[in-house]
């Protein structure tokens, strides 16, 4: 053995002790680790995976309410489903209600996160002002809505002079809840933009006005760009969100679907097959069948992401 | 020795550990705590579905029987009206832990498995305080029965009323001497009394106020004037459709003439009649629960049924019936409390009139102080002519045969669609109701018999 092949062994089995050493505390930092998520992961597997496998299940039965004389009926409940009109029209209302709100809300959120940051007084009582209705609970917002909308006494038809049915009349009543909603969750995304907006170096801004850009400029170089991910954020969150109306809806709505069904959205439709009508199967039938598509909206969106950040490289 | 070994961490794990065992135990001692507080020998769980004045009402009786038995204690909860409240009450007779009495509406418990969800009431121990079928309507005591069991024990039927402002109708000249409205016994008529009504209204009032965008009202007014019409919804054997969609059409186009004829504003759809009425609106059609509103205005009033613009007496009625929810082991004391305690109340029902409902014991009607109560005795005979929806397994305050076509009535009435197209579709749907299962067990109504 040479001297430097002794020295090759002697660096290597150091080497190799260090790997050792590391390896045995990753393994002690995952056991560490394993005790800190359990308590999430042992209420996720009860609260989200049971559920889910235990309605994927009950969807091919016919269960109902009381949990006994179910049997198994493979997949009536979902072709049933792909008859059913009900399933259709408040697919249809879920879909309009997001369509309604997701452009809205993107653009209302960065408009307000624009004017609370440029404003030099009163800064904190803007962000308070856009910030606070996103903490009331969904039934107070809703309930403050239906007075506001109320056809008689209600702020918004005598502010305006106009005598508009809001909540009973089938063209306004989603229109209405759109509004509510707006005002009540625009705070989250709003939050959102601004603290992508304060996160914007200045720099940037000084270089381009040596440069002569002028705010338009300087809107559509920079911060429109720096912003394409929040943006990107903002609309996912709130698509998934939309999808899911619910609350706000059947409060405003004295938990019916609104007139002639006009705002029962596709959850509203699930809640009334499993705990009004008692049919437990089709039901689950029917949720799994929004599971399928919310998650193939999510993935979408994912792949679209990928495709355009690969496309931009 | 070594020190006790007892490091912080076993310290916490010890104290987490009390903690959680200590509340577990209280809240398995929270039930036994009450009976033992009380003193009271038999505890009666009961569930009910008031809130507002009617929830007042019951309380005073409930604390009147209370006083009158120490030895029987009633743990009352109240919960949410309408479908949350029939899901809980389904949910906990289903997991045997229902409590020993409860309240439904009369229409829902033919579609809530009677002999699976429901136990039937024992006649006999009724009988011994004081409760007997002789003492009740028969077609409400019908209602109640299946497959010859009584199911439940009713204690009012509530109506839909046309309440009247006696200022106002006095001005247009529409009262009698009696210093009631004056009578209405067909279509025309009734539009002349709306047409002098609305001569005599303060302007920016509508005429009447009838819920023209709600799907329960509007379904009520339906069934209560298909009823005056003679209409039938399925034959004896609940396995035809006999709906008539002629007079369908008749009711529907009454109803949406008074928006088309502008005695109704449609922009006033919803629950904004009862506000007009109080100030100064002539008319609105409420149910009988809206007595304690309109007296608390102070308002110079009166409410009659609906008006028979078809020519027979006919208004809607539900009833409030106590029921039995099922339990594995029913008997015993408790069981016997909640007897106790359903007879008294149906017995004590003077205080639950002034909420504007009909007591369904009929003895307590001819007594001086109901008769006293007014506009109630003015629309006492509603009784004898209460248009109900079919006896079916869907059927039922706010079950699904009100939540399938009540957006049909409400779609004519406020114009998306013409009345003999919502007609046809009523008929659609009820026939595709009829050929639907119970889910509670599998039966469509004709397989399903007396318990349909």
């Amino acid at each position: 053995m040479t001297v430097t092949s002794a020295e090759t062994v002697i660096t290597a089995t150091r080497a190799r002790t260090a790997a050792g050493s590391a390896a045995v505390r990753r393994k002690q930092g995952f056991q560490h680790g394993a005790w800190f998520v359990a308590p999430f992961l042992v209420l996720f597997a009860l609260f989200v995976i049971w559920p889910l496998l235990r309605g994927l299940y009950l969807s091919f039965t016919d269960a109902n309410i009381s949990g006994d004389a179910t049997s198994f009926i493979g997949l009536d409940n979902y072709s049933e489903a792909l008859d059913d009109p009900l399933v259709w029209e408040s697919l249809g209302h879920s879909a309009y209600f997001t369509l309604l709100v997701v452009p809205c809300i993107t653009v209302l959120a960065f408009l307000l996160a624009m004017l609370a940051h440029h404003i030099e007084r009163g800064k904190w009582l803007w962000r308070l002002c856009f910030f606070a209705p996103f903490l009331l609970p969904s039934t107070v917002a809703a309930n403050l809505w239906q007075w506001l909308f109320n056809p008689g006494t209600g702020m918004i038809n005598h502010v305006f002079g106009i005598e508009t049915a809001w909540l009973t009349d089938k063209s306004y009543a989603m229109l209405a809840v759109v509004i509510c909603t707006l005002w009540w969750t625009v705070g989250f995304s709003f939050l959102l933009y601004l603290a992508a907006l304060q996160g914007i170096p200045a720099h940037l801004y000084e270089a381009a006005k040596l440069d002569g850009a002028n705010a338009w400029h300087r809107m559509v170089h920079i911060t429109l760009p720096m912003l394409r991910h929040i943006t990107g954020l903002v609309i996912a969150l709130q698509i998934l969100a939309s999808l899911q109306v619910f609350d706000q809806a059947v409060v405003m709505m004295d938990f019916l679907p609104g007139p002639e069904g006009s705002t029962r959205t596709f959850v509203q439709y699930t809640l009334e097959e499993g705990f009004t009508s008692y049919r437990v199967g089709y039901a689950s039938a029917i949720s799994i069948i929004f599971f399928v598509i919310i998650a193939a909206v999510a993935l979408a969106r994912m792949w679209l992401l990928r495709n355009r950040e690969e496309g931009g490289r | 020795m070594g020190r006790p070994g007892l490091n912080r961490r076993q310290l916490l794990t010890g104290l987490s550990g009390l903690t959680v065992a200590g509340s577990l135990g209280f809240a398995a001692l929270g039930t036994g705590a009450d009976a033992l507080a009380s003193g009271a020998n038999t505890r009666v769980a009961y569930w009910n579905l008031f809130s507002g004045g009617d929830g007042y009402n019951m309380i005073a009786m409930l604390d009147a029987f209370r006083k009158a038995n120490p030895g029987i204690d009633v743990k009352d909860s109240t919960l949410q009206w309408g479908s949350p409240f029939y899901t809980k009450l389904a949910m906990a007779a289903a997991g045997n832990r229902a409590p020993d009495l409860g309240v439904m509406h009369l229409g829902r418990v033919t579609g809530f498995s009677p002999g699976r969800l429901l136990d039937p009431w024992d006649v006999g121990l009724l009988a011994k305080y004081g409760v007997r079928e002789a003492d009740f309507n028969p077609e409400l005591w019908k209602r109640a029965l299946v497959d010859g069991k009584l199911y439940a024990l009713p204690l009012d039927i509530h109506v839909q009323l046309c309440f009247y402002r006696k200022d106002v109708l006095k001005k247009a000249g529409l009262l009698g001497d009696d210093g009631r409205i004056v009578p209405v016994t067909s279509v025309d008529e009734w539009f002349d009394v709306l047409k002098e009504a609305k001569k005599a209204t303060r302007k920016g009032l509508q005429t009447i106020g009838m819920w023209s965008s709600d799907q329960n009202f509007q379904w009520w007014f339906f069934v209560a004037f298909y009823t005056q019409l003679g209409g039938t919804w399925f034959d004896d054997a609940d396995a035809e459709v006999t709906f008539d969609t002629d007079k369908a059409v008749q009711v529907l186009d009454f109803l949406r003439r008074h928006i088309t004829d502008g005695y109704v504003d449609p922009g006033f759809a919803g629950g904004a009649g009862a506000e007009q009425f109080v100030n100064g609106g002539p008319f609105v059609w409420e149910g009988n629960w809206s007595v304690p509103v309109f007296d608390s205005a102070k308002l110079d009033y009166g409410a009659t049924p609906l008006p028979p613009v078809f020519g027979e007496q006919a208004t809607h009625a539900e009833s409030h019936a106590f029921v039995l929810p099922h339990q594995a082991d029913r008997g015993g004391a408790a069981n016997e409390g909640a007897h106790q305690l359903a007879a008294y109340i149906v017995q004590h029902a003077r205080q639950w009139a002034a909420g504007g409902h009909i007591p369904a014991y009929t003895p307590t009607l001819s007594t001086a102080a109901y008769k006293k109560l007014n506009p109630q005795s003015e629309y006492v005979s509603a009784m004898d002519h209460q248009a109900t929806e079919p006896k079916v397994w869907f059927a039922g305050s706010t079950g699904i045969l009100a939540q399938r076509v009540g957006p049909i009535v409400v779609s004519s009435t406020m114009g998306s669609a013409r009345p003999d197209a919502a007609a046809r579709r009523m008929k659609s749907t009820l026939t595709e109701l009829l050929a639907m299962k119970n889910p509670m067990d599998g039966r469509t109504a004709a397989q399903g018999g007396a318990a349909a």
